[in-house]
């Protein structure tokens, strides 16, 4: 497993915490792994969109993960209705080259980046590098993912 | 798949070849429903979904011809979603068939099936009518730096008269980002809070969109500050931004592509950092939260599961121990104080040790909707290739039962259902010359009755006749006429289960039924489960497979023949009645006992007692076995109470006889062997009493077995 600088939160140094939105329990996982190493926490999973806001309410996470096809709620609804909610979410659309123009829709209503699958660590690393902006912070002395 | 280390990449791998069976099986289900409702866009967005996931799923893995077929298949049903054909699910169909053979092959690291056919049919699929049209904008793209109109000239024009700076924004699109167009709004997103954008170029969806953007933007931002708001890593992969016409005096800044991967090198400051900030947002007050939940559900190798089953029986063996130790503990001290205290602290351990033991079963159950998914398709299949109209009802699929049976039964179960297609559900013409309706009904259902599951396949079809098999197994030889005449109805279709009965061409004439039942039978019993039929000629069948909750532990009667301690389950006895011997009567060489009002057919499990013995006056238990809808008397001499048993396996080499199904350990190190009651059941089926009695009487003792009995001494410890 490739190695990262731990990625923290600026304001009080705890790692990032993530909520992992995606219907295939399989790709949880594989973001999962991939944000441990860079030295974040899952705070949270839902395997829809409602669950997703839901979740979010409870857990408050820094950053969601949310796939854009999904049953029941579509990733974009449900990434509109927890910015609506909360200005400040911070959501990256995990999606398929097949569904661009559906990243755009999303991106039009309040998502912050997109990655591609399948999911390059290194890409998803620079995404939520760029997404947390100053309010994330690359720990230099610790090992990474910790 | 470089994503992981290999341990990680195995485990990953293995997750993902489960959840995509599942996936699988979703497919099939969602193309079921679609065949249909071919008109119902939602089941194609619904099978879109799940082959999207596939798709991605195995791109994470590395199985990337699994994922290129999945994402061929996605894009044609992305084509005609509105006015979808029956062939989308057919074509699903096929995915799935395809899909599961390959998953199959990444697996067992073999040579991957073809996956022509299905190629052709998204291919097929794909080119029906469609609506879709490239845009024709894309020769008049400009490749030269963008010429602005007129009117966005004027826009320059208003916004620097408003103090604004306007700049020329040109960025690169990462040639790895495989989604320009996101891109691009990810752009006019970052810009969108500090500048106002008065024209773009190349217009979107354009080929040349996909490499750069050029943006006329007014802005009282600085240029530098621009260009941090466009270097978007991983999307954009570089940017110029040029003053038009405004009193900014720097005037070019190029940035350098980012090196995406390169992680360990600090982020550029996007902003300007301001310490301020930082502590304002650190002291907004965040609530605090329980620290995550990561993953609610284990998969576990069921081997472990069985093992902790395992010692959990070894407990129970051992709390039987403690307890008849302490029983005979407290009869040579019977004044001791302490005895109050071990017997509260074993009642205790006792009642977690029965938690423990509900808690390890609760792990190893599944609902049996794991084993019915299968069906909805394979009935579709089947009743395909027959050309017949079969829809299927299921119900109670939340009846747990114990995995390893699960397993076991798919095969029978399948059996079943097929040959209720296949054989049960007539004809449509014969159906409605029935005046039933001309498609078929097949029910499965699942419930809990007692200590035991019981699954039922059910069909409204022609049923079986009776006398149509009375009279094959006349043929055959299975039967004597007289026999014939004195069986009922349940112990003549029960022949049907015999080895033999019939084969697959024969049984089609008398209603279609036995191709293979046997084998059915033969796994029931294994299970410790039996099977029965009903049927009703010309109206259905109902197939009753009925099975223990689980196969490691039972609640058993214990008793005593000829000496020797046995077992029987306990839901099995239906009752216990108490006899003399000179009750028992002898009706055509059977043993029978008058109970209440209805006669007993018995099995001696012993020797039947000589006449110098108190012949007559002897006292006998009969215990009543109910298996099916058949009831038997078992004579045992005495019996021994109730215990809960944990079920050993016993070998071929260990028991000679079929008789016994396994053996078990009491808490005094006691072995007591467990009655395989079908079998007896069986046994007594097939006894013709013209060939003697040995077979009803004494059947659990071979002669020299008996014999070594009677010459042991009588404080043998069996």
């Amino acid at each position: 497993m490739e190695q990262f600088a731990s990625l923290k939160r600026s304001k009080d140094g705890q790692p990032v915490r993530y909520l992992m939105v995606d219907d295939s329990v399989f790709a949880r996982k594989n973001l999962a792994r991939i944000v441990e190493t860079f030295g974040g926490q899952v705070a949270g999973e839902a395997g829809d969109g409602m669950t997703a806001i839901t979740e979010y309410d409870r857990t408050n996470p820094d950053i969601v993960l949310m796939d854009i096809t999904m049953p029941q709620m579509e990733g974009i609804e449900a990434a509109e209705k927890i910015v609506a909610q909360h200005p400040e979410a911070r959501i990256v659309m995990v999606s398929s080259v097949g569904y661009q123009e559906n990243i755009v829709a999303a991106l039009q209503r309040g998502a912050r980046h997109f990655v591609q699958k399948p999911v390059k660590p290194e890409v998803l690393y620079e995404v939520i590098k760029y997404v947390l902006g100053e309010d994330g912070a690359v720990a230099h002395a610790a090992g990474a993912g910790a | 798949m470089t994503q992981f280390s290999d341990e990680r990449g195995a485990e990953m791998r293995e997750l993902f070849f489960e959840t995509a069976q599942e996936l699988l099986q979703s497919l099939n289900e969602e193309a079921l429903k679609l065949e249909r409702n071919p008109a119902d866009a939602e089941l194609v967005r619904s099978i879109r979904r799940i082959v999207h996931t596939i798709k991605g799923d195995a791109a994470a893995c590395g199985f990337r011809e699994l994922s290129n077929a999945a994402h061929e298949l996605e894009d044609a049903l992305t084509l005609e979603s509105a006015s979808s054909h029956g062939s989308q699910a057919e074509v699903a169909f096929t995915a799935a068939d395809t899909f599961g053979a390959m998953l199959a092959a990444y697996r067992r690291k073999g040579k991957l099936p073809s996956s022509a056919p299905l190629a052709k049919m998204i291919r097929e699929l794909a080119q029906q009518p469609k609506g879709k049209k490239r845009s024709k904008k894309a020769t008049r793209a400009p490749v030269a730096p963008a010429a602005w109109t007129e009117y966005e000239k004027l826009a320059i024009q208003n916004a620097v008269s408003r103090g604004k700076n306007v700049y020329h924004i040109t960025t690169g699109i990462d040639p790895h980002c495989a989604m320009p167009i996101a891109a691009r709004q990810l752009v006019l997103n970052g810009l969108a809070p500090s500048a106002e954008v008065l024209g773009a170029r190349p217009e979107a969806g354009s080929p040349a969109s996909t490499q750069r953007l050029e943006l006329l933007v007014a802005s009282e931002r600085s240029a530098d500050q621009l260009t941090a708001l466009c270097r978007i890593p991983t999307v954009i992969s570089s940017v110029v931004v040029e003053p038009v016409g405004a009193a900014e005096p720097k005037a070019k800044k190029a940035a350098t592509p980012e090196p995406a991967g390169n992680a360990a090198s600090p982020a550029p400051s996007q902003h300007a950092p301001s310490p301020e900030s930082g502590e304002e947002l650190a002291g907004v007050a965040r609530p605090s939260h329980t620290p995550m939940l990561a993953e609610n559900i284990l998969r576990v190798d069921a081997e472990r599961i069985d093992n902790v089953l395992n010692l959990v029986g070894e407990l129970i063996i051992g709390r039987s121990m403690l307890q008849q130790a302490f029983t005979e503990f407290a009869r040579h001290v019977p004044k001791e104080i302490l005895r109050g205290r071990f017997s509260d602290a074993m009642a205790f351990q006792s009642r977690v040790l029965s938690d423990l033991q509900r808690s390890v079963m609760k792990i190893r159950m599944v609902p049996v909707e794991q084993l019915f998914r299968r069906f909805p398709r394979m009935v579709r299949d089947v009743a395909k290739q027959v050309g017949k109209e079969v829809g299927l009802v299921m119900s109670g699929q939340e009846t747990d039962l114990d995995k390893s049976l699960l397993d076991v039964i798919a095969e029978p179960m399948t059996h079943l259902v097929r040959n209720a297609v296949s054989h049960g559900i007539e004809s449509a013409e014969e159906r409605v010359r029935n005046g039933k309706p001309a498609r078929g009904t097949i029910h499965l259902t699942s419930y809990h009755h007692g200590n035991q599951v019981i699954v039922e396949i059910t069909d409204d079809g022609a049923g079986i006749d009776v006398q149509k098999v009375k009279a094959k197994a006349l043929e055959k030889g299975l039967l004597t006429s007289e026999e014939a005449d004195r069986l009922g109805e349940t112990e003549i279709l029960a022949l049907v289960f015999r080895p033999g009965f019939s084969t697959a061409e024969e049984i089609t004439e008398i209603s279609g039924r036995g191709v293979g039942l046997d084998v059915v039978q033969t796994v029931l019993h294994r299970l410790k489960g039996s099977v029965d039929i009903e049927t009703r000629v010309g109206q259905s069948t109902t197939f009753r497979l009925k099975l223990p909750l689980t196969l490691a532990i039972i609640k058993a009667l214990l008793f005593r023949v000829e000496r020797r301690l046995y077992a029987v389950p306990l839901n099995a006895v239906a009752e216990i009645a108490r006899a003399r011997e000179s009750d028992v009567h002898q009706v055509q060489n059977y043993e029978v006992l008058q109970l209440r009002d209805r006669v007993l057919p018995l099995v001696r499990l012993g020797c039947a007692p000589g006449s110098d013995e108190k012949a007559g006056s002897g006292k006998i238990f009969v215990l009543v076995i109910s298996m099916g809808e058949r009831k038997l008397g078992l004579i045992v001499d005495r019996l021994e109470g109730e215990e809960e048993l944990v079920i050993k396996a016993l070998d071929d080499q260990t028991v000679a006889t079929d008789l016994i199904s396994g053996a078990s350990i009491l808490g005094d190190g006691r072995v007591v062997l467990i009655v395989n009651l079908p079998a007896i059941v069986d046994r007594h089926s097939k006894f013709r009493p013209e060939q003697g009695d040995s077979m009803v009487s004494g059947i659990l003792l071979s002669h020299a077995d008996r014999k070594n009995l009677r010459e042991a001494p009588a404080e043998a410890r069996l």
